[in-house]
């Protein structure tokens, strides 16, 4: 922050209460670099001090006003210009006059509404900031500092399993379960795949997590999706009533939790995509949505957690007849041409050797 | 593009192989150096891509193996850096959840069955927990080679950690687990690698059918480790097995409805369990045998489980097959639904499964005669059933009906003990001709080798009919197939076997040469002659044993005329099959014989057999070698004889006198009557037991051979005929003989040492000479050493 050579200027930074013990996490950046901040969650008091620093001793600084913003917004990135803030708050800390010494300020932000995560996607960047301005006439004296938000949530009430029969007639028929519909960020997807009829000659089979991101509204929707991971679970083929284990540990991906339509810009959802691939390199696959949240840290777990948690299994085949979770057997297979943009993208990584 | 030279499938191999080693040496490199400096991830990251060579689908399963081994030697090392740092208490937390992270299933689980392994040996966590996580997580890899490699490598990791223990010593939250995890996790495995083994099998073009299922043998070890593994649990007792390990196995083996499979697999099941427990479970274990695949060589799975319960039976000592288990009857019965399940089995598979039961009949129960004879029983009902018939010299089936049949012939080594098997006989029926002749010479040889005396005319009944074959002509012969070499040798073989029917019995002696004379009677021209002889020779034989025993039986006489009435007829046989040479043998030995036997009438029939003889040198001997000999033998055994009165022992001595003059030779005539000159001297009459001494009639003969020999045109027979001559002379002056004097042997001496020196030399005159130096040396001789009682040498002029 530098001025012109003339006038006094000042240093602006602010120190947030309990810095030292707060948490921080990461976020990446718009350049995919990743960042530490201060974690902040919703409803939390946002307090600390603003010290102004005078770059001058013994000159005068003489400003319009001092205030301290906190700020929520989201920008697309393709509307650069515009910015969204959803939540915008404003402290005066001092009244215009002049500053002939270094001088602090506190401020606080009682029980502040955070109601979103912070997030940084492919079009789409929402963040929390602290902004201080010592309004002059020239140039103000602006200060940001980002915090970032986690938005926490209870374990759901209701998590059933998500469980289905798919096929194409004559040709393949599995079942598959995958142990719940939710999971939190550290979760392990645990599941099933009961192989009811195969006349194909399958070559292997993987779990694929993607995300899609969706900005915009009506028709001006973009959607970007993003393979997050690729897990095989199967190599060769399988026969009639084979059953395969998934075990699938979401820890070793970077996922935010699923973003419903906030604040109607935008939405981030993530989709187990079960794919088996033939020796004619066709594609069959079956996306399923599940929900992705973020669980308040309970502190640490017991080793007795951590190994029933390494060995997780699902338990029994998935029965074929539960009424009310089965759906009418879908065609699903993917030649070549549909969802190239998918394709093409897994085409980069490991797969073809 | 530049153009790359074709290379051969095996070049390939060797190139793909190389290269994947050179991965291999790489990164086990870098992941070595890593562990060095204590970076666990990365050290994981480099064993992640060494491991990444084993989701190739290039190798054939042979170069797979060798790139399996390079790969599981270096896991290795990281197995024991992590047991290394376990037990210096530098564990890593969650690193078996860590690992699992790795995107590729392959090099993913053999992560998580290394760092499971080192859990296990680190006692972290439940070891019950992790071998079911691992053994349930390898159910990822369903290709059948990679899948065959992964469950072996976690059999191969776990093999000294697998719990093996009634009850659970760890009753904490960790579980160490109990055997029955332990079978829990084997079987499973087995099952999955089963599967995996036999879908091999299916993949492919149908036209590498033979190399697939040569790949498939090469692979086999790696599912037989399973029971192998199972074998090795201490805890698993016959109990344990019976109800626990043997019913999973054999499920598995059945269902999978795979030839190779489940031959391999029953094999091995006989191999790698103790013998107590194949005993405990004869029947599930044969009743599977009975649901296998029709294209499963079910013999030899039978067959080695017979072979190696009767060793155990034998090699155990004292304990051998506990009473309580019916051993013979159990497989007898299995056996027995096995052929008939299939239909299409072979006949010869058939009788090997006979040939094994037998050998457990025999080696389990060596008393129980009637389990060899149930056998031979049960093989007969199938041939009957198959309607088989005449089956062919050197057809499998035949071949092995041979084994069988040879089997109690071998082990008893008593041909009566193999007659006391009822179907033993019946079963040469089905044979061919051919085979019926090797297998009867058999056991002839095995009688005669065993000296094995037939002791009762039934038995030489049945046995003769048994090898009816090599008594007389069969129906299904075939002209002149025989070479007469083999025939002679297969006769002789039956002329020594006549010997062997021998009873203490005298009575049941005859009978039995009665019965003998009337199978070999029917035997032909061509085999009497081999046969007959010892028959008649049998007869003197018994003839002499009742004069032995004369004093225990007042008939003997009678019977002893019997026997040579017999005998006398038994020649005749052998006459009217145009035999000169062997019944005029047989008449002068049953002369002989009664000369020697005193029984009543005995000089009659002596009589007889000597004039019989003598009709036989008339009638029917024309060669004048064989006149020679024969009346040569007449001689000789009419010299031996003093049985005959005068009336009889002078038309029988002039009448060789006289044919020793009238044979038409020079030389025979002349050495004829020169041996015709012993009955004169040494013939016994009856009256007076004494030698006749007749010194004129002996000079006379002797004269008489001089003067023929004179007669000789061919020197060097005259001068041999003379030296023979000269030898006669210095036999009868020796004994005394008054009529040969010291002059006429000078003359005879002076007459051949003018003559020799005009023959020709050549071997044959050598000889002459040779005999004539010899007899003057040893006239010489005498004369130097002159005795008492002997006549003097003195006037010898040498």
């Amino acid at each position: 922050m530098s001025f012109f050579g003339f006038g006094q200027s000042a240093d602006v930074d602010i120190v947030l209460d309990g810095q030292e013990t707060r948490k921080t996490a990461e976020i990446k950046t718009e350049d995919g670099k990743k960042e530490r901040h201060y974690l902040y969650y919703d409803g939390e008091t946002v307090s600390g001090k603003v010290n102004v620093t005078l770059k001058k001793p013994g000159s005068k600084l003489e400003h319009q006003g001092i205030k301290i913003e906190f700020i929520g917004q989201i920008e697309l990135y393709y509307d650069r210009g515009n910015h969204h803030e959803f939540t915008s708050l404003v402290k005066e800390l001092a009244r215009p006059g002049e500053l002939a010494q270094n001088t602090n300020y506190s401020f606080e932000f009682q029980q502040v509404e955070k109601p979103y995560e912070s997030y940084t996607g492919a079009n789409v960047r929402l963040r929390y900031f602290l902004r201080v301005t010592v309004v002059k006439r020239l140039s103000d004296v602006v200060k940001e500092q980002d915090i970032i938000v986690h938005t926490l949530s209870q374990y759901p009430d209701m998590n059933s399993s998500i469980k289905m029969e798919v096929g194409i007639e004559d040709c393949l028929h599995i079942e598959f379960e995958y142990n719940k519909s939710k999971y939190h960020l550290k979760d392990v997807i645990v599941g099933k795949i009961y192989f009811l009829l195969v006349r194909i000659k399958i070559r292997h089979m993987e779990i694929q997590i993607i995300k899609r991101e969706s900005t915009g509204t009506g028709p001006n929707t973009f959607n970007e999706n993003e393979t997050i991971a690729k897990y095989e679970i199967m190599d060769g083929a399988p026969v009639r009533g084979e059953s395969i284990p998934i075990r699938l540990f979401l820890s070793g991906y970077e996922l935010t939790p699923t973003m419903r339509d906030i604040n109607k810009k935008f939405s981030v959802r993530y989709y187990l995509n079960l794919v088996l691939v033939d020796e004619e390199e066709r594609r069959y696959f079956k996306q399923q949505e599940i929900i992705i949240f973020r669980k308040a840290d309970k502190g640490k777990k017991s080793t007795g957690y951590k190994q029933s948690r390494a060995m997780q299994q699902h338990p029994t085949r998935p029965s074929p007849s539960s009424p009310g979770q089965q759906k009418p057997p879908q065609e699903e297979q993917e030649q070549a041409t549909a969802n190239s943009q998918a394709d093409e993208k897994e085409h980069n990584s490991k797969e073809d050797e | 593009m530049p153009s790359t030279p074709q290379l051969s499938p095996q070049e390939e191999q060797e190139k793909l192989l190389e290269e994947a080693f050179n991965v291999v040496k790489t990164q086990s490199f870098q992941m070595k150096r890593c562990l060095d400096k204590g970076k666990l991830m990365d050290g994981l990251k480099h064993a992640s891509t060494m491991l990444g060579e084993l989701r190739t689908s290039m190798l054939s399963p042979k170069s797979y193996y060798e790139l399996y081994m390079a790969i599981s030697d270096e896991l290795r090392h990281l197995e024991l850096y992590l047991v290394d740092e376990f037990q210096k208490g530098r564990k890593v937390a969650d690193l078996y959840e860590l690992v699992q992270y790795a995107g590729n299933i392959v090099p993913r689980l053999y992560l998580l069955i290394t760092v499971g392994v080192v859990y296990i040996k680190a006692n972290e966590l439940s070891r019950k927990d992790i071998l079911k996580d691992l053994v349930e997580m390898c159910r990822g890899v369903q290709h059948p080679l990679r899948g065959l490699f992964l469950r072996n490598y976690l059999l191969q990791c776990t093999k000294n950690a697998l719990p093996d223990c009634e009850t659970e010593a760890n009753p904490g939250e960790y579980e160490v687990g109990t055997v029955y995890d332990s079978v829990d996790f084997i079987q499973l495995n087995f099952s999955e690698m089963n599967k995996l083994w036999v879908r091999m099998q299916h993949q492919g073009h149908s036209r590498d059918k033979e190399k697939r299922e040569r790949e498939r043998q090469e692979l086999r070890i790696l599912v037989g480790t399973n029971l192998v593994r199972l074998s090795q649990l201490e805890c698993i007792d016959m109990e344990k097995y019976k109800k626990l390990v043997l019913p999973g196995v054999l499920e598995q083996a059945v269902s999978c409805r795979d030839a190779i499979s489940q031959e391999y697999l029953m094999e091995c099941v006989i191999q790698v369990f103790p013998d107590e427990f194949h005993l405990a479970t004869l029947s599930p274990f044969l009743r599977a045998c009975a649901d296998l695949h029709p294209s499963v060589n079910v013999k030899n799975i039978i067959i080695a489980l017979i072979d190696r319960l009767a060793q155990f039976a034998q090699n155990e000592e004292g304990s051998g097959i506990p009473p309580d288990i019916k051993l013979f009857d159990i497989f007898s019965q299995q056996i027995a639904q096995i052929i008939q399940n299939r239909p299409d089995m072979p006949p010869d598979d058939i009788v090997s499964l006979q040939v094994a039961l037998i050998n457990l009949a025999i080696k389990c129960y060596p008393d129980k005669i009637d389990y060899v004879d149930k056998v031979l029983e049960t093989t007969e009902e199938i041939f009957n059933r198959l309607n088989l018939d005449h089956l062919e010299h050197g057809s499998p089936v035949s071949k092995e009906l041979m084994r069988l049949m040879k089997i109690p012939i071998d082990i008893y080594n008593n041909i009566l003990t193999v007659l006391k098997l009822q179907h033993f006989g019946p079963l040469f029926e089905y044979f061919d001709f051919h085979s019926r002749k090797v297998m009867s010479c058999y056991l002839v040889t095995n009688a005669l080798e065993n000296e094995t005396h037939i002791p009762t005319q039934e038995q030489v009944d049945s046995l003769l009919n048994i090898i009816n074959v090599l008594v007389q002509d069969q129906n299904d012969q075939q002209e002149d197939q025989d070479d007469p070499e083999d025939f002679a040798e297969e006769q002789g073989l039956m002329g020594r076997f006549i010997h062997l029917l021998m009873s203490d019995d005298l009575n049941q002696q005859y009978l039995i040469l009665n019965m003998a004379r009337k199978h070999f009677g029917n035997g032909g021209d061509k085999r009497i002659k081999y046969t007959l002889p010892p028959i008649v020779f049998a007869a003197y034989k018994l003839a002499f044993r009742y004069k032995h025993h004369k004093d225990e039986d007042e008939n003997w006489e009678k019977k002893c005329q019997k026997i040579f009435q017999f005998c006398h007829q038994t020649i005749g046989a052998l006459i009217k099959a145009e035999q000169a040479d062997i019944p005029l043998r047989l008449f002068l030995q049953g002369a002989l014989a009664a000369g020697e036997i005193d029984f009543e009438n005995h000089e009659t029939v002596a009589y007889e057999f000597m004039s019989q003889a003598f009709s036989l040198y008339e009638d029917e001997i024309s060669d004048s070698k064989a006149q020679l000999a024969a009346i040569t033998l007449i001689i000789a055994t009419l010299e031996k004889m003093s049985c005959f009165g005068e009336e009889n022992h002078e038309p029988l001595r002039t009448q060789c006198a006289l044919a020793g003059s009238k044979l038409l030779k020079k030389p025979d005539q002349c050495r004829g009557v020169s041996i015709c000159s012993h009955l004169f001297w040494s013939g016994k009459i009856s009256a007076t037991g004494n030698e006749m001494k007749d010194g004129k009639r002996v000079s006379d003969c002797l004269k008489k051979g001089v003067k023929i020999g004179n007669q000789c045109m061919d020197t060097s027979v005259q001068v041999q005929l003379f030296v023979e001559l000269l030898n006669q002379y210095i036999y009868y002056y020796e004994k005394g003989c008054d009529q040969t004097t010291v002059q006429v042997l000078n003359q005879l001496i002076s007459k051949i040492k003018e003559t020799i020196p005009t023959l020709e030399a050549n071997e044959e005159t050598e000889q002459i000479h040779k005999h004539f130096q010899n007899t003057l040396e040893h006239l010489q001789l005498r004369k130097n050493n002159p005795d008492n009682v002997g006549p003097s040498y003195a006037e010898l002029v040498l």
